[in-house]
């Protein structure tokens, strides 16, 4: 895997994961001092989990309509693959 | 197959793996402020039977098919069954907890606002689970009943 690739898995993960987690692990013993809400914890996590289920569906939705518009063989760019070029599968 | 950049799949592979923890990581941290119970709850003892619900407050007091408590306090449901099982619940306030003979569950809430709220059996115990309903009445806090 060249490094560029590698630098942006990093940046991926550092975003997803390693600052949430450090964001947890400062905020800990900082709960608010009243009772917390049920229906607001509750309700946050829901559309935070929605927000991610929209966005990942439509990426994936997103990269296959993508590829199927590109790949078509009417497309003025298609280049026959090395197997159609050849003829043998 | 050739010398083919695969990076496209790694990175593919690391964003799924990344908002799988993520997500993970979330749903824990709910569960876990959740399921903190405060240090000063009060407790109340909440048993279901067929077909009504049973309260006993930390001083002995009981009370059948309604339920007084104080705006702003946190109190710990102790939920358990004496027939078959049953499921307290709160829907305002999101309380939701089986109710199992023979076993004492734990769930806690502490209410926002002064009023009426329905409770309710939310696992079907028999003919009139549909009725198996009471009344919990939120009161100021320093009111006196």
């Amino acid at each position: 895997m060249p490094l560029n690739s590698l630098l942006c898995l990093f940046f991926v993960l550092v975003i997803l994961i390693i600052i949430p987690a450090a964001d947890y692990v400062f905020a800990a013993g900082d709960e608010p001092a009243g009772y917390l809400d049920r229906r607001v914890v509750i309700w946050n996590l829901f559309y935070k989990m929605m927000t991610v289920a929209f966005t990942v569906g439509s990426v994936v939705s997103g990269t296959i309509i993508w590829i199927c518009w590109r790949f078509r063989e009417s497309h003025p760019k298609a280049t026959p693959t090395p197997y159609e070029k050849q003829g043998v599968w | 197959m050739g010398h083919h950049s695969n990076w496209p799949e790694w990175l593919y592979v690391g964003v799924v793996i990344a908002l799988m923890c993520w997500v993970g990581g979330e749903a824990w941290n709910a569960e876990r402020l959740i399921e903190h119970i405060p240090a000063d709850a009060e407790i109340i003892k909440v048993t279901g039977q067929q077909w009504f619900w049973s309260f006993e407050h930390e001083d002995g007091t009981k009370e059948i098919g309604v339920l007084h408590v104080k705006v702003g306090k946190a109190y710990k449901f102790e939920v358990t069954a004496k027939d078959v099982d049953h499921s307290f619940n709160i829907h305002d306030y999101v309380v939701l907890m089986d109710a199992v003979p023979g076993r004492i569950n734990t769930v806690w809430f502490a209410p926002m606002e002064v009023g009426e709220n329905a409770i309710q059996c939310k696992e079907y115990c028999g003919l009139i689970h549909y009725n198996m309903r009471a009344k919990l009445i939120v009161e100021e806090a320093d009111s006196t009943s």
